[in-house]
């Protein structure tokens, strides 16, 4: 009789992959022109952008590059006048690239080592947003081996093999209060694998036109046997216990992507790519605890995503012989609908703008630097699920500097 | 000309991480649009007051609701707000209980019994006589309100300690209210006009005026009055319908179902749980009939040679249960409280601050910024441990009601509260 559940205290916590969590750094020629640059070989991230491009590159190249990217996010509850923002956190997306082929031959060997989606987000601990997330870490790292091959002295196809490596860490405070009034936390940290492809074909016409389709496979990535660290109460640790896992599964989108590239003179190309982001792989997001207890029941939340798209338009113009400058705008679609918004990733359509220049001092070495701006549209959402009311604002900075050895 | 271009680029990035925040512009916190909140009074009951877990205590007081909406009137010309705070050597007031552990999910709840502000034997408190805003006193009743014997005032130990020794006895809870020089007030009373009957298990104990349900008619009236009153100046203010007084814990924790399943426990033939009804019979109790939540540590439940509750012989009594007839009666009064409430207001072109609508959903469950909130017993999160008066997160919700609804009125912006800053039951945190 008396006997009381404490169930429906507690839904378990959320992972929201948006628009936010793809990454479009990979190269920083094509971030110069804001992402756009499939339909061109410009360098070695096309192992990255279109593996149908890579044996058109003229050399053998390694670079590696990084752009630490802040992601200066606010939130104002509805009807508060308190604005709040995450912590200053730099996250550093990076990417590798290594580009082999025997002079004059048909063939290159590509290997790619990048982010193409994460986030960090830190609110704090007591944000009016803590009972749906306090923070977030995501890193996918791909690495994909690539065969580029020329079929013909303008058509080129390539396909990459990808392995990613996802690490995950999620916390959220619990509105069970202790003695002292202050409140659980949850912590989900976990690590998992996925698998998928990149395939592309280049063609570049007559008049030098180019065009590009590329598709980068979803990558389905599995984690099991994450660590689910509950802080409550002593009085309910029974309910939350100690040392549990879950299993929990991310789908990261396959995108199909057109590009062309249109010489407009011998030192100046324009680039641009179009972008269809297959996200409606993304209705459910389940947790599967090890331990399951009355108050503590594996979940499956509605996502409901729909597909996202973005449109890039870059232009590279080589200034002379060592400087190169560039210029980019995009515009891209979110692919979270009205009432899946959350803190994770306070999504909504986005400008892009960037710009980047390159410099090569010698025929061997290259330096490349680029900025990279987002700006998310304000979006006032009341999430389905959590109830959390407000508006979000996001504005991302990210700039870069890469390295590339030639010979 | 390189060094130039490539100097600027760096010098822009750096610029632009620095100083690009964000910004969210909204209206909160800009006007008071056609009210003026330079002096706010609260006038109410044990909810206007902080009551909960049993008692009036400090922490309790701090987080009322009208003390909360008074700190976010600061923003659009709300001038201080002081309430009667015990002070931090008698914190805990009355004194209240607290949760000291769950033992498989079942609580115990001990008395909290430091720190009390009581100065005699006789149980009066420590008096506090100065001027004060939030006038919420617990157990206070329209009815009562206009006691004409006076003598309410010297016998509720919460309206006694805010009277000097020349009112006590000698005012009631109408003239009290009066002759403040409010610019803007709440009145959220009426609660235990009904609730002080239907926690006695709708029996009136005779001579105990705190156990009568208030005639309907006299209810409309003596709220006209109050209403008048408060707006003589031509004030504005809100105004809080009343809860569905069986839809709170207290009526819905302790439920024939579960007190038959703990009979089955012991004894599988257990059939039936039997009650004593308002009119006298003794028949077998369904989901329908509500028993209070106290019931559950009376120690009564099968007691006897005859086991108490499981036959006709010895049913639970009468003042323990609502019974589906009582709890028809009881809505019944409710809603005709409520609709007199609405069209004095609406009459007078006060806010309303639809309480009743509110908790019926917060009895479903809901989820508000992130916090799932409902009416079940410690766990729902909004109802402290007497199962009848509210959390800190309670009243933080509570006081957005307000806050909307003086908006909606008035054109006002106050800033809501931020629930999340305010918590529900505290867990004790031993195994």
């Amino acid at each position: 009789m008396k006997k009381i559940l404490l169930s429906a205290l507690l839904s378990a916590p959320l992972w929201v992959l948006g628009q936010g969590f793809q990454v479009n750094l990979q190269g920083q020629k094509q971030i110069g022109m804001a992402g756009a640059g499939s339909a061109l070989a410009l360098d070695e991230a096309s192992v990255f952008y279109n593996p149908g491009a890579v044996t058109f590159l003229e050399k053998n190249s390694v670079s590696a590059g990084v752009n630490p990217l802040l992601f200066k996010s606010a939130f104002k509850q509805s009807g508060s006048n308190i604005t709040e923002n995450v912590k200053n956190k730099v996250a550093p997306p990076f990417e590798f690239y290594a580009v082999w082929g025997p002079k004059s031959n048909k063939w290159k060997l590509g290997l790619g080592v990048y982010t193409p989606f994460g986030g960090l987000v830190d609110w704090g601990d007591n944000w009016s947003g803590k009972y749906a997330l306090t923070s977030l870490n995501l890193k996918a790292i791909y690495f994909q081996p690539t065969l580029s091959v020329k079929i013909t002295d303008r058509i080129g196809i390539g396909a990459g093999f990808v392995y990613n490596h996802g690490d995950v860490n999620l916390q959220r405070a619990l509105p069970v209060n202790y003695p002292d009034g202050r409140s659980g936390h949850v912590t989900l940290d976990g690590t998992g694998k996925g698998y998928g492809w990149n395939a592309g074909l280049y063609i570049k016409t007559l008049s030098n036109i180019s065009f590009a389709l590329v598709h980068k496979s979803k990558v389905i990535t599995k984690l099991d046997g994450g660590t689910a660290d509950f802080q409550v109460p002593g009085s309910l640790t029974s309910s939350f216990p100690a040392g549990n896992t879950f299993n929990a599964e991310l789908p990261l989108p396959a995108t199909t992507s057109l590009g062309v590239g249109i010489p407009l003179s011998k030192s100046t190309v324009l680039a641009f790519d179009a972008s269809w982001v297959q996200w409606h792989i993304y209705q459910d997001l389940s947790f599967d605890y090890a331990t399951n207890t009355p108050s503590l029941a594996d979940t499956k939340s509605a996502r409901n995503y729909r597909d996202g798209s973005s449109f890039k338009l870059g232009i590279n113009h080589r200034a002379s012989e060592k400087l190169a400058l560039r210029a980019g705008v995009g515009y891209a679609f979110s692919p979270v609908q009205d009432g899946y918004v959350t803190p994770e990733a306070p999504d909504a359509d986005r400008y892009i703008l960037s710009a980047g220049l390159g410099y090569t001092p010698t025929s061997h070495f290259e330096v490349n630097a680029s900025f990279f701006f987002e700006d998310v549209k304000s979006r006032k959402q009341k999430n389905l699920e959590t109830g959390l009311d407000g508006t979000f604002k996001t504005l991302v900075y990210a700039p870069g500097l890469s390295l590339t050895y030639k010979w | 000309m390189k060094k130039y271009i490539l100097n600027s680029f760096v010098a822009a990035a750096i610029l632009f991480t620095a100083a690009c925040k964000p910004e969210i512009e909204t209206p909160a916190g800009t006007t008071a649009g056609q009210a003026n909140f330079s002096k706010y009074i609260a006038v109410g009951n044990s909810l206007t007051s902080g009551f909960a877990d049993g008692g009036l205590y400090l922490e309790g007081q701090k987080v009322a609701y009208p003390n909360l909406i008074a700190a976010k009137m600061a923003t659009v010309g709300g001038g201080s707000f002081t309430s009667p705070f015990f002070t931090d050597a008698q914190a805990n007031g009355s004194g209240y209980v607290a949760l000291t552990a769950l033992v498989n999910g079942t609580p115990t709840l001990t008395p909290v019994t430091d720190k009390l502000a009581y100065i005699d034997a006789a149980k009066h408190l420590a008096k506090y006589t100065t001027e004060i805003q939030n006038l919420g006193i617990p157990g206070m009743r329209v009815d009562l309100s206009f006691d004409p014997s006076l003598t309410f005032s010297a016998a509720n130990p919460y309206f006694e300690r805010l009277l000097t020794d020349a009112q006590v006895g000698k005012t009631n809870y109408f003239q009290y209210i009066q002759g403040r020089n409010h610019t803007f007030f709440s009145l959220w009373l009426g609660n235990n006009d009904v609730l002080g009957y239907a926690l006695n298990g709708a029996v009136t104990v005779n001579g105990d005026p705190t156990t009568v349900l208030t005639d309907k008619v006299t209810f409309s009236s003596l709220y006209a009055n109050l209403v008048n009153a408060l707006s003589a100046g031509g004030q504005k203010g809100i105004v809080g319908t009343i809860p569905d007084v069986t839809a709170i814990p207290y009526f819905n924790t302790v439920t024939v179902a579960a007190l038959l399943n703990a009979a089955k426990a012991i004894n599988p033939a257990a059939a039936a749980i039997y009650i004593q009804t308002g009119t006298g019979a003794v028949r077998a109790a369904t989901a329908e009939d509500l028993i209070r939540l106290p019931f559950q540590t009376a120690g009564l439940f099968g007691q006897g040679a005859i086991p108490y509750g499981l036959h006709p012989l010895n049913p639970i009594t009468s003042n323990w249960v609502l019974d589906k007839d009582e709890v028809i009666k009881v809505k019944d009064y409710v809603n005709s409280y409520n609709s007199s409430i609405k069209s004095l207001a609406t009459s007078k072109g006060l806010a309303i601050a639809d309480t009743y609508t509110y908790f019926n959903q917060v009895k479903v469950g809901m989820n508000i910024q992130g916090i799932g909130i409902n009416s079940a017993f410690i766990s729902g999160g909004a109802f402290s441990l007497d199962g009848i008066h509210l959390t800190p997160r309670g009243n933080a919700v509570i006081a957005n009601v307000f806050i909307d609804a003086i908006n909606a009125k008035y054109g006002s912006t106050i800033p809501t509260v931020d629930i999340t800053q305010y918590r529900g039951v505290k867990f004790p945190d031993t195994k």
